[in-house]
């Protein structure tokens, strides 16, 4: 198993897309923190660094093209029958692209974290503690964490529904406009929700619900009575979600004739 | 000696297009077999399935004694392949590509080897994305073969190689198969078939028509032609034609061979009429008209069996 993960994030490694949107997603951090450093009324040095100077969007919108294109790709350029000719069965080599996916999610997370610490002690040396309260008891530094823990969560819950749709289409397009729609969805449809959900308690139960738990962990006094959770709720659906998306995927991908 | 591929009444449709009819052979250990038969026969249906790329509806596989599903198959690790054209990552190199898809250490001298045996050394570091044809098919064929196999099993794997190429590759298969090494070869290509494999498995609307060696396919068709050349074609064609001589169509002096005695008879035929003979040559059967011969015979015995059915 191990092996087949190493042989997936080695094609990843080689791909000139990795390295590109690597150097673009350092870009953008520099540039919100030199912003948030010239213009510290509008981006507020805190909310900047507690947001990681804006990577999480584009972390979220380059891991559903990624995800799309680690199955898509096989059948793009033929290589999928021979992925699958070898002693691996088909639910190893669909983990082991889970796996490699999760682990690239990891890189991302910790990478933009990494360098937001970085700047944060270049330009903000004297100026911003990541001690500094950000209420709730937390500080800007652990509040940032949380919500990438939740945000890693959330994405993996629309990553599970791109690998599903991936697998059934073949076709990174499809999959990666529903990826996009989905993350997109839960902002659109916020106000239908809260009043689905005053009137049916168990209408808070569904997956666009879900991809919300970012945001309440930025804002948890606001979202949990507006939603009417907890967090913890919201961290057991997104697993059961993940969990069934994963799942149907699997099926299909056994299924299949390549 | 024990087979190394087995298949059993294998079944498989595509929704309600019944493509493989219940199909049942065995691959003998350190031959070299042919799979040959009309395009949209079933070869690269059979080959996938065998490899668990298909479903299939009723039947069994076994590679050195292990099943063969779509969901389990330990035993490929025994097989290489190449199907239909080759998967390339256009944004690695063919030795990538090796190295991505060989198993376990050592492996380097071995991948090394392979790229001289099949002269792909001047391009093997380059990116994929610049390959030719006939590279990515050297590169497919270096894939199938970098593991150590048992049993290779290739699909057109002619297409697109230069004369060279083509030399190269028929060397590497006889040399490995004199090692212990299995090949089933399919291709249209059948003079190449003819100079390589030694049993044949010929398959037609998905069923098997025919499992049987070259020799004795080309022998069963009798096809040993004596062709002529002479002072005067004309009038030895005239000549052997009263004798009532069987010949080919051929604009050539062609007679078909019906036993050892033909060959001084129609020399002395042609010799007592005043025809010169310049040149003599015994044509092998030919694998190309043997082929067709039998499709044609087991079609209409097919068409025969379906009237009597009704
Ligand atoms: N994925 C598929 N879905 C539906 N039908 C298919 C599929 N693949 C093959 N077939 C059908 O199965 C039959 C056998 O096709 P196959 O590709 O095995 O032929 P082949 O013997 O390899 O032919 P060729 O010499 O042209 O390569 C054809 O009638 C083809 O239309
Ligand atoms: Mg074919």
């Amino acid at each position: 198993m191990w092996t087949l993960v190493r042989q997936e994030s080695f094609k990843l490694t080689r791909k000139v897309s990795t390295w590109i949107s690597t150097g673009f997603l350092v870009g953008v951090e520099i540039l919100f923190a030199f912003l948030s450093r010239i213009y510290p009324q509008t981006f507020v040095p805190a909310n900047m660094f507690e947001s990681l100077y804006f990577s999480r969007p584009i972390i979220i919108f380059y891991m559903i093209a990624a995800t799309a294109t680690i199955i898509t790709m096989e059948f793009q350029y033929g290589t999928m029958k021979q992925v699958l000719y070898r002693r691996y069965s088909r639910g190893q080599i669909l983990v082991s692209k889970w796996l490699a996916v999760f682990f690239y999610t990891l890189y991302w997370y910790v990478m933009s974290t990494g360098i937001a610490l970085l700047l944060k002690a270049m330009l903000f040396h004297h100026t911003l503690s990541i001690h500094q309260g950000a209420g709730d008891g937390m500080s800007i530094f652990t509040r940032g964490l949380a919500i990438s823990a939740a945000s890693l969560v959330s994405l993996w819950l629309l990553l599970s529904v791109v690998f599903l749709l991936a697998n059934l289409f073949r076709n990174s397009a499809a999959a990666v406009s529903v990826g996009i729609i989905g993350y997109f969805a839960a902002y659109i449809v916020t106000q239908l929700l809260t009043i689905l959900i005053q009137k049916w308690d168990w209408a808070k139960w569904n997956p666009v619900t879900m991809t919300l738990y970012p945001s309440m962990m930025a804002r948890p006094g606001y979202y949990q009575s507006l939603l009417n959770m907890q967090g913890w709720q919201m961290l057991l659906g997104n697993f059961i979600y993940i969990a069934i998306f994963l799942g149907i995927g699997y099926y299909v991908f056994n299924k299949r004739n390549v | 000696m024990s087979s190394i591929l087995s298949v059993q009444n294998l079944n498989k449709s595509f929704g309600n297009k019944h493509v493989l009819h219940d199909v049942s052979f065995d691959l003998k250990k350190g031959h070299i077999v042919g799979l040959v038969g009309p395009n949209g026969a079933g070869k690269s249906t059979l080959m996938k399935t065998m490899l668990g790329l298909f479903n299939y509806d009723s039947g069994s596989i076994k590679i050195a004694g292990e099943t063969v599903t779509p969901q389990k198959h330990e035993s490929l690790s025994k097989v290489g392949a190449l199907i239909e054209y080759p998967g390339i990552y256009p944004f690695l190199t063919g030795w990538d590509h090796l190295q991505l898809f060989a198993d376990g250490d050592h492996q380097l001298i071995h991948i090394q080897k392979i790229i001289s045996q099949l002269n792909m050394d001047s391009y093997i570091k380059r990116k994929a994305r610049g390959y030719s044809l006939g590279m990515k098919q050297k590169l497919g064929i270096a894939l199938a073969l970098v593991n150590f196999p048992e049993l290779v099993i290739l699909d057109e794997p002619m297409n697109g190689l230069d004369p060279q190429a083509t030399k190269d590759l028929r060397d590497l298969i006889i040399t490995e198969s004199q090692r212990g090494t299995t090949f089933l070869i399919s291709s249209h290509i059948l003079s190449e078939l003819q100079r390589l494999a030694q049993d044949l498995l010929i398959i037609d609307e998905g069923s098997i028509v025919q499992q049987t060696t070259m020799h004795e396919l080309l022998a069963s068709q009798g096809k040993q032609t004596i062709m002529l050349m002479t002072s005067n074609d004309h009038k030895a064609r005239q000549l052997l034609k009263k004798a009532k001589f069987e010949m080919t169509p051929d604009p050539r002096v062609e007679v078909i061979a019906k036993d050892d005695n033909t060959m001084p008879e129609i020399l002395r035929l042609l010799v007592e009429g005043g025809v010169d003979i310049l040149d003599v040559q015994r044509l092998e059967g030919n694998l190309e008209s043997s082929l067709l011969e039998v499709l044609k015979q087991s079609r209409i015995k097919k068409r025969l069996a379906e009237e009597e059915a009704e």
